[in-house]
C-alpha cells in the first residue's frame, strides 16, 4: 500500500445494487484517513460470465495498467471483481508473453505487472492491522453476527488471503467492534448461489435458503457478507426466496463495510444501511 | 574417531545399536529429550522399543547427546568436523542422518475444530486409554458418548498438492488400528474411506481379513469434508455401484495423516550439503538407496522417502554398514570379556535391588514400605533401593555384590526384556555367575494394573516368591566358543551380491553361493530400471566388484547343503559342478530372490502370439512395438504374491509406451493401484501422458473374448469394451524354489513360500533381517519381492547384522539348556520326539547302580537321552519327560515350586 | 449397453487440455474430492463433475458436450480449493463449455440450459458500453431465451416486478441505473472482444 491512498475500484453493482456497499466502502476509508482514488475508466472485471480466462486476463489488464499509471494498489470491496482482477494480475505478472499478447491487443491493456489488487477485508485486517482499527472505534455494535465469506475470499488459492474451509478475517473485525459470531463454520464458505440467479433460480434460491436459515438456527441477528452478489442473493431477493419457497426467514444482511462504519461512529443512512430490503433497524439499533 | 548418528527415533537408534555393537565410536544426537522420535508416540510401539531406547542409553561405545542439534559440519569423508548446539564437538569417518519425519496440517474441513476428529497417531493414544479405562469402552472425546461408528479417511495431506507422493505406511496402520477397534469394540462400525489400497503381504491378509470376517466397510472416496453438526460427524461419499451421494453419520473420525520430511531436515541438508529432493527429502536412487550426494553420509528411514518402520529399521542399518565401512573399529564390543565367578555355597545370601524406572514404578507405590518389609526375610542380607535410573541400578548391583559379598540377587524394576543382559553382564563384572540372578517385573506386572495401595502390597508378595526361588538357583557354567569370522551367502541376484560386498568389505569373508551358472538373478531379465538406469550396466557393476574382490568366494551352479552348527560356528557343504566342499562360517545370509509366475492358459497366453507377461513387455519396449491399442491388466490370478514392484511396472510400462507411441491407446486395468511412496508420480506422469486407467473389481476380472477386452471398470459402474493389439498380464511373484529346502533344513518359517513371517516373529518389525535362527539372516525379494532399492538397502542390513555377530570373538553357548539326570531316565526317547531343533538322540550307557548312595557301573547298557549342542532351552522335553528325569536349568522344580508354594 | 472404445473421440481430451483452463484435465484420479464438497450436488443429484471429467478422459465427447449437468456449475470453486491433483476443475468445465458453444454454433449442438445466452448478453454489454447495464442485459437476455420478445418482456415481469419495484424503493434503482453508465474509452474494450471472442 503506497501511503495513504488507493485506487478504488467500485465494480459494476456500485451504481445500483449494491450502491450500499459502495457508500459505506467510501465513507470506512475516509474516516480511516485513506483515500481512494478511483480508477479511471474502469471497465467491468467479466464478472462470473467472462468464462475464457484470456477475456478476463485482458479486461483487467486495462484496469491494472490505469491504476498502475497511478503506482496505486488497487483496493475493490467485491469478491468477484477481487478474484478476477487479482488473478489477471499473478497470470500476467511474471508471464512476459502473456504480457506480449495483452499489448497486441490494445497499447491500453500495457500492465506491466507492478500493483496488487487487494480486497477491503483484506486491506482491513492485513494492512490497516486490528491495532490501528481497535484505536479508530468509537461505537460497539453489539451483534450476533453470522460471517458470511461466500466463495472467492479463500479460494481459489491462487488469488485466496484466508482460510478457504474456515475464514477468520470477518470473525476478527466483528469480535474487535463488540458483536459476537455465531457457530457458522461449515456455511461461511458455501455458495449464495448468486452466478446461478438468471439460469437456474430454483437452484440458487435452494442454496441462499441454505445460508440463511443456517445463519437462523445458529441464532444470529444478521449476516454480515463482503460480496455485493452474496447482497443480492441474501437480501435483495430474501422476500423473493421467502415467496417462492414459501418460507419466513426475515434475516437482517449487511456488509462489514458497513458494520465497521457503525464501530467507527459512522451515521447508519451515510452507510446506506437504509437501503436493504430486510430491514436493518435493530442491528443500527445495537450501537452503543 | 567414530560415526555420527543424527536423529534418536527408531532408524538412528537402530544404526547407532548396529554400530555400536560391532565395536565402533558413535555419537547420536537427538533434538528432543528423550529417545524414540515418532514411534515412541505410538502406544503400542512404545513398548516394543523401550528396550532398545534402554540399551542406547546405557551402551557403553555410544556417547548420547540429547536435547541438541547439529550445528555446523566440516571436513570430508574420513574426517568430519561436527558441532553441537551444547557446544560439543565430535571428529568423525562418517555421519548417519535419521532425522525422520512430521506430519502436515490438516484443512479445516475435516471437522471445523470438532475434538471427535483425530489424527491417527492421536487415535492410539485414544485406543490405549479406551482399553485400560474402567468400562472398557471406546467414548468420543467431545462428550464421553460410546463410539458406535468411527470413520478412517485415508489420504490425509498425502498424494495432494501439497504432498505429492503418497505416504506408503497410512493404508497398513490404518488397516492396524481398525483391527484393534474391531477386536477390542467389536460392536463397533467401522469405515474406511479410501482411493487406493496399498498393502502387500501380511497386511493386504489384514484388509481382506477386516472386509470378510469383521464387516469393516472399505468405500472408495476421497473424503474432502466432515461437518459436525448436530452431535454427530456427517461425511459424504459416492456409491458408486448406485451412481448416488450417500450421507454417513459417524461418532468420530481418524484421519490417516500423510508423512512429511522433518522439519529440521532442510536445515539439516543445508548444514550438511547433501541434496533433497522436489519433495523435500533427501536425495538418493534406487540403485544406491542409502548414500546422500556428500561421499561418507549416509541417510536412512523417513529422511529419504516415507516408509514403514520395518523398511526404516532396513535402511537404518545398511546406512550403519556404509558407515562402518569408512570408520575404524576402536571400542571393546560388549559382553566378550572373560571373568571368573567366586564359587558359592549352598547357603543364600540374597541382596534385593529395587530400581524407582524413572518414577515408573516409584510413583505407583510405596517403595521404602516395600523395602522395610522384604529386609526381614532371613536369607535378605541386603536391600537397595535408591537407585531410579538403570546405571545407577547396575552401578549399586555390581558393588553390593562385592562390598556385602551376596550370592544371590532378587533384581527389580521394569520389564527384564528391557536390560535383562545388562544386569547379568554387572553380576559377571563382579564375579557372580550371571544365572544367580531374578528378577521381578514391578512396572508391568505391578504399577501398571494396582492401585498404590495395592501396588505396595503385591510389590512385597512378589519380592517375596522371588526370594523363594532364588534360594535355589544354582550357577549354571559359561562356556564360550570362537566366531568364524566368515559369511555364507545363498543367492548371487542383486541382493546377495550386495550382501556379499558389504560383509566383504567390513574385512570377512565370503562365500556366495549361486544355483544358476551366472550371477545376477531376476535382474537379469529387465532390459532397463525405472529410474532410467540400464539394468545391465548396474548388474555388471555388481559381478565386477564381486568377482574382482578377493574376499569373496563365488560358486556358480552350485549349492549348499546340510548347514548345521550355531550362530558364529556353521558348517555346510557346497556342492555343483566340479564342487564338494565343506565350509565354516560365522553368520549365514539368505537372500534367495522371487520369480515371475508364467501365466499359461489365461487370457490366451502362451496360445495367443498378442499377450504377453510385464517382463516380457519391458523387453519389447527396447524395440519397436508394433500396436496401436495396449491393455495392461494388473493382477492376473495364479499362484504367488503380489510383488510391491507389480504395480509400479505396470504403471511404468504403460507410461513408456505412451512415450514411445503418444498416439496408441493404453489402458490400465487394475484393482488398486500399487504406486506406493515416490513412485506415485509415475502413475500422474502416466495419466498426463494419457494412459487411460480402468478399475475393476476382483470378483468381475477382465475378460478377453473375440479380439475384445471387456472389462466392468466400478468408477464408470458400466462395462468397458477396448479392441487391442496387445494384452500385457501382470501377474503374481513365485517364491525361489530352494525356499522350501532352506526353511526345513534351517527350521525358518515360510509364509506363502517367503521367508515373511510375521506372526511368528512378532519383533520383527525391528529386526526385519533376522530370523528365529540366530546368525542366519534374510533379505532382498527372498523376504517379500520387493523394488531394487528396498531389496538393497535390506541386503545392506542383513550384511550389517551380520558383521554384528562376525565382529564378536567369542559366543556364549546357551546357558539355560536342558540337562538329563542319566540315574533316572527311562530311555523311552519322548523327550526325541517333543524337541523341536531335534537336540535330542537316545544313546547306549551302561547301567549304573546305586549303593548306598554311591553309583557304580554293572556291566549292561541301556538308552539314555543325550541333549546336544543344538538345544534352544524351550522346555518342551522338560515338561513331556515321564519319569522326571529331563530338567531345564534356571527352572529347575525345586526352584519353581518353591516359588509357587509361597504364592499359594 | 458396455461403452465400447473404438466408437469415442480419444482426442477429446486433447482438445479440453488445448482450451484456457482446461491445461490440467488428465490429472484427475477420480477421487470424488470435488463431486463429495460440490454444493450443487446437494441439490441436483445427478449432478458429478468427477464423472464428467471421466467421461471426457475416456473420450465420450457426445455424452460430455450435450449434458446439461455442463451448465449449472457455479464456479464457486469449492472443488478447485480442494482438488488434490491440482484439475482446476472450475476452469476444466468451463473450457468444455466453450467447447459446447462451438459446437451450438456450428449447428452441431442443441444446448437447452439458457445460460449460454446470458453469458452472451451480459458480455454483449460489456463490449458495448464497458460495463454492466443490467437493463440492457434483460433485454437483450429474456426475449432470446423464451423465443420471443413478447415472451420475453413477460417472464421479465414475472421475475422482476416485485424486486424491481423493491429496489427502486430503496434507492438501489434510481432513475441513473434506467440508462447505461458507459465508459469513456470503449473502444478499448472493443478491441479485447474483436481479438478474442467471448
Amino acid at each position: 500500500m503506497n501511503g495513504k491512498k488507493l485506487a478504488y475500484y467500485p465494480g459494476c453493482p456500485s451504481a445500483g445494487t449494491a450502491v450500499d456497499q459502495d457508500m459505506s466502502t467510501k465513507a470506512v476509508f475516509e474516516k480511516l484517513g485513506i483515500e481512494l482514488a478511483e480508477v479511471e475508466d474502469w471497465n467491468c472485471c467479466g464478472a462470473a460470465e467472462a468464462e475464457n480466462p484470456m477475456l478476463v486476463y485482458a479486461l483487467n489488464a486495462r484496469n491494472l495498467a490505469i491504476a498502475e499509471k497511478e503506482g496505486l494498489d488497487i483496493v475493490t470491496p467485491c469478491s468477484i471483481c477481487y478474484y478476477n482482477l487479482e488473478r489477471s494480475n499473478i497470470a500476467l505478472k511474471d508471464d512476459e508473453s502473456l504480457r506480449a499478447k495483452m499489448r497486441d491487443i490494445d497499447g491500453s491493456l500495457d500492465y506491466k505487472g507492478g500493483i496488487k489488487a487487494r480486497h477491503v477485508l483484506d486491506v482491513f485486517v492485513n494492512e490497516i492491522g486490528m491495532e490501528e482499527l481497535k484505536s479508530k472505534i468509537e461505537k460497539k455494535v453489539s451483534i450476533k453476527a453470522a460471517p458470511y465469506y461466500g466463495c472467492y475470499l479463500g479460494r481459489p488459492p491462487v488469488t485466496a488471503f484466508d482460510d478457504p474451509d474456515d475464514p477468520i478475517l470477518m470473525d476478527q473485525l466483528i469480535e474487535l467492534i463488540g458483536g459476537e459470531c455465531v457457530d457458522f463454520s461449515y456455511m461461511k464458505t458455501k455458495c449464495c448461489g448468486g452466478p446461478l440467479m438468471m439460469t437456474r433460480a430454483d437452484i440458487a434460491f435452494e442454496m441462499a435458503r441454505k445460508v440463511l436459515e443456517a445463519a437462523k438456527r445458529a441464532g444470529a441477528d444478521c449476516i454480515v457478507l463482503a460480496c455485493p452478489l452474496c447482497g443480492m442473493m441474501l437480501d435483495a431477493k430474501q422476500p423473493d426466496i421467502e415467496k417462492a419457497l414459501n418460507i419466513e426467514i426475515g434475516m437482517p444482511v449487511i456488509y462489514i463495510t458497513q458494520l465497521l462504519g457503525l464501530a467507527l461512529g459512522i451515521d447508519s443512512k451515510k452507510l446506506g444501511l437504509d437501503k436493504a430490503a430486510v430491514d436493518t433497524k435493530e442491528i443500527v439499533g445495537k450501537v452503543v | 574417531m567414530g560415526i555420527a548418528v543424527v536423529g534418536g527415533g527408531v532408524a538412528g537408534i537402530t544404526a547407532a545399536l548396529d554400530l555400536a555393537d560391532a565395536g565402533y565410536k558413535v555419537h547420536l544426537i537427538e533434538k528432543n529429550a528423550e529417545l524414540g522420535g515418532k514411534m515412541a508416540e505410538l502406544a503400542e510401539c512404545r513398548t516394543g522399543l523401550s528396550p532398545y531406547v534402554v540399551k542406547v542409553k546405557n551402551h557403553p561405545n555410544i556417547e548420547l547427546m540429547l536435547s541438541s542439534e547439529l550445528e555446523s559440519l566440516s571436513g570430508s569423508a574420513g574426517n568430519f568436523k561436527l558441532k553441537v548446539s551444547s557446544g560439543k564437538e565430535v571428529e568423525v569417518e562418517s555421519v548417519v542422518l535419521a532425522p525422520g519425519y512430521d506430519i502436515p496440517e490438516v484443512a479445516k474441513s475435516y471437522g471445523f475444530g470438532s475434538p471427535d476428529v483425530v489424527s491417527s497417531l492421536d487415535f492410539e493414544g485414544i485406543l490405549r486409554a479406551a482399553t485400560a479405562s474402567e468400562t472398557g469402552e471406546l467414548l468420543r472425546p467431545s462428550d464421553g458418548k460410546r463410539v458406535k461408528r468411527i470413520g478412517f479417511i485415508q489420504c490425509v495431506g498425502s498424494r495432494c498438492q501439497e504432498n505429492e507422493i503418497c505416504s506408503t505406511a497410512c493404508c497398513a496402520y490404518t488397516a492396524k488400528e481398525a483391527w484393534v477397534v474391531k477386536e477390542r469394540f467389536p460392536d463397533t462400525e467401522v469405515y474406511i474411506f479410501y482411493m487406493d489400497i496399498r498393502v502387500f503381504g501380511k497386511d493386504e491378509e489384514l484388509v481382506a481379513e477386516l472386509k470378510d470376517k469383521y464387516g469393516v466397510k472399505y468405500i472408495r472416496s476421497r473424503v474432502p469434508e466432515v461437518i459436525p453438526e448436530e452431535g454427530a460427524l456427517t461425511v459424504k461419499y459416492e456409491n458408486l455401484e448406485k451412481g448416488t451421494i450417500e450421507q454417513l453419520d459417524l461418532d468420530m473420525v481418524v484421519l490417516a495423516m500423510g508423512l512429511l520430511p522433518s522439519k529440521t531436515l532442510s536445515k539439516l541438508a543445508e548444514i550438511t550439503g547433501v541434496k533433497t529432493d522436489k519433495y523435500g527429502y533427501i536425495e538418493t536412487s534406487i540403485t544406491n538407496p542409502l548414500e546422500t550426494s556428500v561421499p561418507g553420509i549416509f541417510a536412512s528411514g523417513t529422511a529419504t522417502g516415507p516408509m514403514k518402520v520395518r523398511e526404516s529399521v532396513a535402511q537404518a542399518s545398511g546406512a550403519a554398514l556404509k558407515a562402518a565401512g569408512l570408520s575404524q573399529r576402536t571400542e571393546p564390543i560388549p559382553g566378550q570379556a572373560e571373568y571368573k565367578f567366586i564359587e558359592v555355597g549352598e547357603e543364600p545370601k540374597i541382596g534385593i535391588f529395587i530400581c524407582g524406572c524413572d518414577g515408573e514404578v516409584s510413583k505407583a507405590m510405596d517403595i521404602p514400605a516395600v523395602a522395610e518389609q522384604v529386609k526381614e526375610l532371613k536369607e535378605v542380607v541386603f536391600v537397595n533401593s535408591e537407585t531410579n535410573t538403570m546405571k545407577e541400578a547396575v552401578e549399586a548391583l555390581e558393588s553390593g555384590i562385592v562390598d556385602q559379598g551376596l550370592n544371590r540377587i532378587v533384581f527389580a524394576g521394569c520389564s527384564p526384556r528391557e536390560y535383562e543382559d545388562m544386569v547379568r553382564d554387572a553380576c559377571a563384572r563382579a564375579g557372580l555367575n550371571p544365572y544367580l540372578l531374578e528378577f521381578v517385573n514391578l512396572r508391568e506386572q505391578c504399577a501398571w494394573v494396582n492401585e498404590p495401595k495395592e501396588a505396595t502390597e503385591a510389590a512385597v508378595d512378589m519380592l517375596r516368591m522371588a526370594v523363594e526361588r532364588a534360594k535355589y538357583l544354582e550357577e549354571i557354567p559359561v562356556e564360550r566358543y570362537p566366531v568364524i569370522p566368515k559369511a555364507l551367502v545363498i543367492g548371487g541376484g542383486v541382493s546377495g551380491m550386495n550382501a556379499a560386498l558389504g560383509i566383504a568389505d567390513a574385512g570377512y569373508e565370503v562365500y556366495l553361493v549361486e544355483k544358476e551358472p551366472e550371477l545376477g538373478g531376476g535382474l537379469r531379465a529387465i532390459p532397463e530400471l525405472q529410474s532410467g538406469e540400464q539394468a545391465a550396466d548396474v548388474l555388471n557393476e555388481f559381478v565386477e566388484k564381486v568377482t574382482s574382490n578377493e574376499r569373496i568366494k563365488v560358486y556358480t551352479n552350485a549349492k549348499e547343503e546340510d548347514i548345521r552348527g550355531r550362530a558364529g560356528s556353521f558348517k555346510a557343504r557346497i556342492t555343483g559342478e566340479g564342487v564338494d566342499e565343506e565350509i565354516e562360517f560365522g553368520a549365514c545370509i539368505i537372500a534367495t530372490g522371487a520369480r515371475e509366475f508364467v501365466p499359461e492358459g489365461y487370457y490366451g497366453y502362451g496360445k495367443e502370439k498378442n499377450v504377453v507377461t510385464v517382463s516380457e513387455f519391458g523387453r519389447m519396449l527396447t524395440g519397436k512395438v508394433d500396436a496401436n491399442t495396449i491393455v495392461l491388466i494388473q493382477d492376473v490370478p495364479g499362484e504367488g504374491v503380489d510383488a510391491k514392484y507389480s504395480g509400479i511396472e505396470v504403471v511404468d510400462g504403460a507410461l513408456r509406451a505412451k512415450e514411445k507411441n503418444p498416439d496408441a491407446n493404453v489402458f490400465v486395468l487394475y484393482q488398486d493401484i500399487k504406486t506406493y511412496g515416490k513412485w506415485e508420480v509415475l502413475y500422474k506422469e502416466a495419466r498426463e501422458k494419457g494412459v487411460i486407467f480402468l478399475r475393476y473389481d476382483k470378483d468381475k476380472p477382465p475378460k478377453y473374448e473375440a479380439g475384445i477386452v471387456s472389462v466392468y471398470d466400478v468408477i464408470f459402474n458400466d462395462e468397458i469394451q477396448i479392441k487391442p493389439d496387445l494384452v500385457v498380464l501382470s501377474t503374481p511373484t513365485m517364491p525361489a524354489e530352494e525356499n522350501e529346502r532352506l526353511s526345513r533344513m534351517l527350521m525358518i518359517p515360510l509364509k506363502n513360500g517367503f521367508f515373511m513371517e510375521e506372526q511368528e516373529r512378532p519383533k520383527m518389525v525391528l529386526t526385519p533381517v533376522d530370523t528365529v535362527n540366530e546368525g542366519v539372516f534374510i533379505c532382498g525379494s527372498a523376504v517379500y519381492p520387493a523394488m531394487i532399492d528396498e531389496c538393497l538397502a535390506m541386503s545392506s542390513a542383513a550384511a550389517s547384522r551380520a558383521c554384528v555377530l562376525l565382529a564378536k570373538d567369542f559366543l556364549e553357548t546357551p546357558a539355560v539348556t536342558s540337562v538329563v539326570d542319566e540315574l533316572i531316565c527311562s530311555g523311552c526317547g519322548v523327550c526325541v520326539d517333543m524337541c523341536p531343533v531335534e537336540a535330542i538322540e537316545l544313546t547306549e550307557e551302561p547301567v549304573p547302580v546305586v549303593t548306598f548312595g554311591v553309583a557304580t557301573v554293572v556291566g549292561g547298557t541301556k538308552k539314555v537321552a543325550k541333549v546336544g549342542d543344538g538345544c534352544i532351552g524351550c522346555g518342551s522335553c522338560a515338561s513331556y519327560c515321564p519319569s522326571g528325569a529331563m530338567s531345564l536349568r534356571y527352572f529347575k522344580d525345586r526352584q519353581v515350586y518353591a516359588q509357587l508354594d509361597f504364592a499359594v | 449397453m458396455p461403452i465400447k472404445t473404438w466408437e469415442l473421440d480419444p482426442n477429446f481430451r486433447n482438445e479440453i487440455m488445448n482450451e484456457p483452463g482446461g491445461e490440467h484435465l488428465a490429472a484427475c484420479f477420480q477421487c470424488s474430492t470435488c463431486t463429495l464438497g460440490c454444493p450443487i450436488t446437494e441439490i441436483v443429484p445427478s449432478y458429478n463433475p468427477r464423472k464428467i471429467i471421466q467421461m471426457s478422459l475416456l473420450g465420450m465427447r457426445e455424452e460430455v458436450l450435450s449434458n446439461p449437468d455442463l451448465w449449472i456449475c457455479l464456479i464457486c470453486q469449492t472443488c478447485t480449493a480442494r482438488c488434490p491433483q491440482d484439475v482446476v476443475v472450475s476452469d476444466v468445465l468451463s473450457a468444455i463449455r466453450r467447447i459446447a458453444e462451438k459446437e451450438e454454433e456450428a449447428g452441431k449442438l442443441k444446448i437447452e440450459s439458457p445460460r449460454p445466452l446470458f453469458d452472451k448478453a451480459f458480455l454483449h454489454q460489456l463490449e458495448k458500453y464497458g460495463r454492466l447495464y443490467d437493463i440492457g442485459l434483460a433485454k437483450e437476455y429474456y426475449p432470446k431465451k423464451e423465443g420471443s420478445f413478447i415472451k420475453g418482456m413477460r417472464a421479465m415481469m414475472k421475475d422482476y416486478k416485485d424486486f424491481g419495484m423493491r429496489m427502486f424503493k430503496k434507492g438501489k434503482m434510481g432513475p441513473k441505473a434506467m440508462f447505461p453508465e458507459k465508459i469513456k474509452r470503449t473502444g478499448e474494450v472493443k478491441k479485447i472482444f474483436e481479438k478474442i471472442g467471448d
